[in-house]
């Protein structure tokens, strides 16, 4: 008989605990007031509406590849190639687009693009059992080569086309690529919980072995992750093509690094089987609000690199912090 | 006979984690050279917060350690370490990708005559004199990750005593060893013990405890139940202070009759593992499977389990064949497998309980969504089912206790309603309470006109649950016996092929 623990099921609804990720978040709103308090308090142009849908835009294109990597990194995977997929995927969009094709047309073409890209690495990663990261590692090549090549380097301008993605505003203020960052959070957090692929997700993430011995097909469901990666890169670079109006082969290169770092200080865990789209959401959005504070507090760009990286190390530290708080006895 | 001198003391020890009742409370003891001193108790009795405490892992909230002639109120590792005391662990920590001679030297490597450099020749020839010594047949060039559990064990032995340790605490160390393997690491504890090591010594197995230990230290939910001597206590007087209540190590199961053949499987083969395997089970039989450790019995029902495709054979249940090429064919066949190490192939340790228990329900009922209200109902009815101790069904099930996470992945399965349940070491690293609900459980899925398969290296609950045991030795399945017609020592004898 087990005399250690009283069994408490009879409450129907357990007692919310706060957990280590919830109160991550937390800590990520106060310090985003905090940094918005002083920089308001510093520059009070950071208030002005203008700043602040400036804010919202900036981070649309962020918070849909953040939101591809939450999938990937809590089912134990990365995908390091996802800015060269943006660079590839929005250059075949924008040279169908100034060849004349209709956008619709054009923009398919450029997700397939991206959707192949996606399989490609999970594919190799499924195929050889070799660690996602390093096959990512291998793709940023041959994709920037192939846009390279496509686009014998150089600048693809749309100008004066497609900009309806872009530069709509409803009202004057709520800019629609962040919408479609708002939806696209929505749809990832919503197959995270209440799906079977978002079990899955999470399943496969925490123990792999375990998954499988559930009866959980392993490979088939990673390839899924990969391409839905893949599609979110894709109406990223979408995104990304219809505000700026130009793509080139580097378009895009660095975002991975981002993602992840957003994904991180958001409160996933590089190890996998933990972690909720909402912490990615913050997460973003602190990055977005930083960089906008330092703009506005004309820090040199070159110290912005370091914030960045501090703040990533901050973020690990704080998880590492509260876990060992929170050790339970063997 | 524990006569030498005093070589540590513990007075009043206690450690409390956060506000719950303390997972120790004032245990003291005197330890002496050449004395086995066995650590028992249910799990979460306290005994790896007190091996963690005299390690340096862990510091004592009161308490004295008195060690070499000091007296300490918590020790650091290192202190630990240099005063003579070492810990050889569960999980085995060496390093795999070196050499068996550099693992002994690992931290203390002998220096060479060029600067900056390890006089290999000379770590060599030290650590066959260390092994040799222990009469240990490993090849001190062979590396780590070639060795067996049972040798890695051994070489942590080794370790030890180029530290010129005078305490070793071992925790469970057999809980991953064959018979034999077993046998000779008893060898090697009186070896030790006659060259005056006084030695800390934790195990679930009874039998192994009365065969060594000079004295008995019971704890129960973190306080000292008794210290005896060896001499002066039964297995049964132990078992009764660490649970409480009276209980044997042969569980006393209800038989069931038996129904007709549900289950035949024909010449199962995999090349090398397991040869040409065929038996059969019957509705409410429990089918106990046996043999050494590397006999080939995990494998075998790998095989049945659909988690690798078999060379060759058959399987037949209720008449109809089941070709599983993968363990979701298995599953809808009604088959399902409760591995071995449930840490590695059955926990998902970050997520909670309900999710553990829902898992294999989530993935073969209903569409793409989750039903969430019914995953909850079922997560919460198996909880107060099978009396897993949790918060609530949100608690990480890797936070729980070794018992109550082996009921949390029982539960993923009796969700099923499957046919044929497999259960491969069920009560490895269990409590002594645990044990019995699984146990009544086996003879429930038996009642109910199920066929269950069970491996287990722990003879009296092979002895004692099956209705038929299959002995296996080398791959094959050598003998199929009543249950009714033998006992331990005949078994053992079959095993190693005596």
């Amino acid at each position: 008989m087990n005399t250690q623990l009283p069994v408490a099921v009879e409450s129907r609804r357990s007692i919310p605990r706060l957990s280590l990720l919830r109160s991550q978040w937390f800590l990520l709103l106060v310090v985003m007031v905090v940094i918005a308090l002083f920089t308001g308090s510093i520059n009070p142009r950071f208030f002005r509406t203008n700043n602040i849908v400036n804010i919202f835009e900036q981070i649309s294109t962020l918070g849909v590849v953040a939101s591809g990597a939450t999938i990937l990194m809590i089912s134990g995977n990365f995908d390091i190639s996802v800015g060269a997929n943006i660079g590839i995927s929005s250059c075949v969009m924008a040279m169908l687009i100034k060849a004349g094709l209709p956008e619709t047309l054009a923009v398919g073409a450029g997700l397939l693009v991206a959707v192949l890209c996606g399989l490609f690495v999970g594919v190799n990663a499924i195929l050889w059992r070799a660690p996602s990261f390093i096959i990512s590692l291998a793709a940023i090549g041959v994709f920037r080569g192939i846009a390279l090549a496509l686009t014998q380097a150089t600048l693809q301008t749309i100008y004066g086309k497609f900009e309806g993605l872009g530069a709509t505003r409803f009202f004057g203020v709520v800019p629609l690529i962040f919408l479609v960052s708002l939806a696209v959070y929505a749809v990832v957090g919503f197959i995270l919980k209440f799906t079977r692929i978002g079990r899955r997700i999470y399943a496969i993430g925490a123990n792999e072995q375990a998954a499988f011995l559930s009866g959980i097909s392993i490979d088939r469901n990673k390839l899924a992750f990969f391409v839905l990666n893949g599609l979110l890169v894709g109406i990223a670079g979408t995104m990304l093509l219809s505000r700026v109006g130009a793509a080139q082969p580097s378009t895009g290169a660095g975002i991975e690094l981002q993602a992840i770092g957003a994904v991180v200080i958001g409160g996933t865990p590089m190890s996998g089987g933990k972690g909720r789209i909402v912490g990615t959401f913050f997460g973003v959005l602190l990055m977005g609000v930083i960089s906008n504070a330092l703009n506005m507090l004309q820090v040199s760009p070159y110290f912005q690199d370091v914030t960045f990286g501090l703040l990533i190390i901050f973020s690990v530290a704080i998880s590492a912090l509260g876990r060992r708080r929170g050790r339970a006895p063997a | 006979m524990a006569s030498g001198d005093v070589v540590l003391s513990v007075r009043g020890l206690t450690k409390s984690y956060g506000a719950q009742r303390p997972a120790l409370s004032h245990v003291s003891f005197e330890l002496h050279a050449g004395e086995v001193l066995c650590l028992v108790g249910e799990n979460g009795a306290g005994k790896s917060t007190l091996i963690k405490i005299l390690a340096g892992a862990v510091a004592p909230d009161a308490g004295t350690i008195e060690l070499g002639g000091r007296s300490f109120g918590s020790l650091r590792p290192g202190e630990a370490m240099g005063l003579g005391v070492a810990t050889i662990y569960q999980d085995v920590e060496l390093i795999d990708s070196l050499s068996v001679a550099d693992n002994i030297f690992l931290g203390s490597e002998r220096r060479g005559r060029i600067p900056l450099t390890v006089d290999a020749p000379a770590q060599a020839r030290a650590a066959r004199e260390y092994l040799d010594l222990l009469h240990m047949a490993i090849d001190e060039k062979a590396l780590v990750e070639d060795l067996s559990a049972a040798q890695k064990q051994n070489l942590q032995i080794a370790k030890a005593l180029h530290r010129e340790a005078r305490i070793l605490i071992m925790d469970e160390p057999t809980s991953s060893l064959g018979y034999e393997e077993k046998r000779s690491l008893m060898g090697l504890v009186r070896e030790l013990k006659q060259r005056g090591m006084a030695v800390i010594y934790i195990s679930h197995y009874l039998e192994e405890v009365f065969e060594i230990g000079d004295t008995i230290l019971v704890l129960k939910d973190g306080e000292p139940v008794g210290l005896n001597r060896r001499e002066e206590v039964d297995i049964d007087f132990i078992v009764r202070s660490m649970v409480g209540r009276d209980a044997s190590a042969f569980y006393r199961r209800e038989r069931v009759p038996l129904g007709p053949v549900r289950l035949k499987v024909r010449g199962m083969r995999w090349a090398g593992v397991v040869e040409d395997v065929s038996f059969e089970v019957r509705a409410g039989e429990i089918f106990g499977i046996g043999g050494l450790v590397g006999a080939g019995r995990t494998e075998l029902v790998t095989l049945l389990f659909g988690a690798r495709v078999p060379d060759a054979g058959e399987l037949e249940l209720d008449g109809v064949p089941v070709k599983a090429r993968h363990p979701a064919d298995a599953i809808r066949r009604r088959i399902c497998l409760i591995t071995e190490d449930r840490k590695k192939y059955a926990m998902f340790g970050p997520r909670s309980t309900l999710e553990n228990i829902a898992v294999v329900h989530n993935e073969f009922q209903g569409g793409p969504l989750i039903d969430r209200r019914g995953e909850r109902r079922l997560a919460e009815g198996m909880i107060s089912r099978l009396r897993i101790a949790v918060s609530g069904p949100e608690q990480e099930i890797q936070s729980l206790s070794g018992g109550n996470q082996q009921k949390a992945v029982i539960a993923r399965w009796m969700a099923e309603d499957a046919d044929l349940y497999i259960f491969d070491e069920p009560t490895k690293g269990v409590d002594v309470g645990a044990k019995e609900e699984i146990y009544r459980l086996m003879v429930e899925f038996a009642r109910g006109g199920k066929s269950v398969i069970m491996i287990s290296s722990d003879m009296p609950e092979l002895l004692s649950i099956s209705d038929r045991i299959g002995i296996m030795r080398g791959g094959r399945m050598v003998r199929i016996v009543d249950n009714a017609g033998i006992d331990e020592q005949m078994l053992i004898k079959e095993f190693i092929g005596l």
